[in-house]
């Protein structure tokens, strides 16, 4: 399997109709440091796609640019065939009701209940009567087993709770491409079977398109249809998990097989061990 | 040489921060309208930043109000002048101390809270996830609590002033035994509409200022608990010290 083997763009440039986001030729630094190098991605509809790879290669920034909260440097993201460079705020916005996402923390508005969370979003875009967003919002909860808590404030929820009801929240109004940032950090087994199932339920009964950003490798092995494996800015492998599980290529193995040393090094670039314990310069 | 280009651009620095906070506060009022649509926010903001502000404001202005007759009723005693007290302390309090001491208790009360709270909302992802809803913080967060603190600082103002000017009279009439008639009749001859408006004018401008750096320190804080502790201190001092600038600009201008 070679690296981008899925992400290689078509000779004019054009995502097939069967990609809902493609990510082209994207480099991206902040504070000096290069995140992306030249970055190509390409997630299909309708499909729960991982983004996996080590801490600090910048699969969060990733979603940054998806979402369009961080433009790249040099390259182009179309997401549901719109070029993300060429939208004025408004557009968009307007993408933006299109998409949901469920950040790693949950991210609730700590002034609202449970119920005030997900019905957030309809008071805002909507002008729909109280008895219909109770409707909704009582059916989104239920979808993910919350609808007795619609009356607990965010503190008074676990972590798995927290992010069951940023999941309603990010449904509620019914998008097209979901998009989760760790959705598994921190949970307890319990917990996480509950989050695995409820990406993979929304995913098939809701026919939208997930995107999850996990170092997790064995929820993303049950859960994803494609996995893109990042490393030192750039894709250095792509496939399904079971691809991916069966790679010979040293940084796929170390990774998969959570090695403390290899293509990823342990040690943080630094001079000489011998050198530096020899100096009398303080800590450097 | 050095010192000239660290003056510089510490002054080009604070230009670009000023320049800031105005495109700021365009982007607020170009969204007034679509809030004030909304006032059952607004109202909220101005029971956060108003009505939980009251104790420490009446509680200031009783003993504001006491000190001024004390300090007054001791200086005008030596003219022979002390039924002019209800005068001096109504003046005082309505057209500088009223504005400016409830502007600096609004600014370490509703300022560092307001600052604060939008501040947590950024560093725990809650301005982000109102992004990703298509829902802009600016509008759905900042505008309402910078409509409220406008509101609720000219409000505090006039009760602060109210409570002064009886703290005053509790001192100078019932302590100091100046002629209650004498207090409130000269009073009411030399203290005119403009003086009244003076203090309302300025109260507003306050109120506008202290809000407006409040909401912009917290909205712009870093996402860190360093972060927004900055920002809530930053939000006490620049608040502090533009309210006294703009106390003096006010008074040379509406004196």
């Amino acid at each position: 399997m070679a690296p981008n083997a899925h992400a290689a763009p078509d000779a004019d440039g054009v995502a097939g109709s069967e990609d809902i986001v493609a990510v082209r030729d994207v480099h991206y630094a902040t504070s000096g440091r290069e995140i992306f190098k030249g970055l190509d991605i390409r997630i299909r509809r309708r499909l729960v796609t991982a983004i996996m790879g080590p801490s600090g290669t910048g699969k969060t920034t990733l979603l940054r640019l998806i979402t369009g909260q961080v433009e790249p440097n040099r390259g182009s993201i179309v997401v549901d065939g719109q070029d993300l460079g060429r939208l004025n705020r408004t557009q968009l916005y307007a993408l933006r009701r299109r998409m949901g996402m469920l950040f790693q923390n949950g991210a609730l508005l700590t002034d609202f209940d449970v119920f005030e969370n997900v019905a957030f979003p309809l008071r805002e875009h909507t002008d729909l009567p109280e008895s219909l967003i109770r409707h909704i919002v009582l059916t989104k909860l239920h979808a993910v087993g919350l609808r007795g808590a619609a009356t607990l404030m965010p503190a008074e929820l676990s972590g798995g709770m927290a992010r069951r009801v940023a999941l309603a929240r990010a449904i509620v109004m019914d998008p097209k491409i979901l998009i989760y940032d760790e959705p598994f950090a921190g949970l307890d087994p319990i917990s996480m079977g509950v989050i695995v199932r409820l990406v993979r339920h929304m995913n098939d009964a809701l026919g939208i398109t997930s995107i999850v950003v996990s170092h997790d490798v064995r929820a993303i092995s049950i859960l994803a249809d494609q996995t893109y494996l990042l490393s030192e800015g750039t894709v250095v492998a792509a496939g399904s998990p079971q691809e991916l599980r069966t790679s010979p290529a040293e940084v796929v193995r170390q990774f998969m097989d959570g090695l403390a040393d290899g293509p990823v090094p342990f040690h943080y670039p630094a001079p000489d061990y011998q050198a530096q314990l020899l100096s009398r310069e303080g800590r450097r | 040489m050095t010192l000239l280009r660290e003056l510089l651009q510490a002054l080009r620095r604070m230009l670009e921060t000023i320049g800031a906070v105005v495109l700021f506060l365009a982007r607020m009022l170009a969204y007034t309208p679509a809030a004030l649509a909304r006032f059952g926010l607004v109202v909220q903001q101005v029971y956060n930043a108003g009505t939980l502000s009251l104790v420490i404001i009446m509680l200031c202005g009783l003993f504001v109000g006491m000190v001024l007759a004390l300090q007054g009723f001791d200086l005008l005693q030596r003219f022979g002048a002390e039924e002019s007290l209800g005068t001096a302390a109504a003046l005082g309090i309505l057209k500088e101390l009223g504005p400016v001491v409830t502007a600096l208790l609004f600014s370490g009360r509703a300022g560092t809270a307001l600052a604060s709270e939008i501040g947590l909302m950024r560093a725990t992802d809650q301005l982000a996830a109102m992004q990703m809803m298509a829902v802009d913080p600016v509008r759905r967060v900042c505008v309402p609590r910078f409509l409220g603190g406008v509101i609720a600082m000219p409000l505090l103002a006039a009760i602060f002033s109210g409570i002064g000017i009886f703290g005053a009279q509790l001192v100078g009439v019932q302590l100091m035994g100046v002629d209650a008639g004498q207090f409130w009749s000269q009073m009411r001859t030399s203290v005119e509409v403009d003086d009244v408006m003076e203090g309302l004018i300025k109260s507003s401008v306050f109120g506008v200022a202290c809000s407006l750096i409040a909401v912009y320190e917290g909205f712009h804080s870093q996402p860190t608990a360093e972060g927004v502790g900055r920002a809530t201190t930053r939000t006490v001092v620049i608040s502090a010290v533009v309210t006294l600038i703009l106390d003096y600009m006010l008074t040379a201008l509406l004196l």
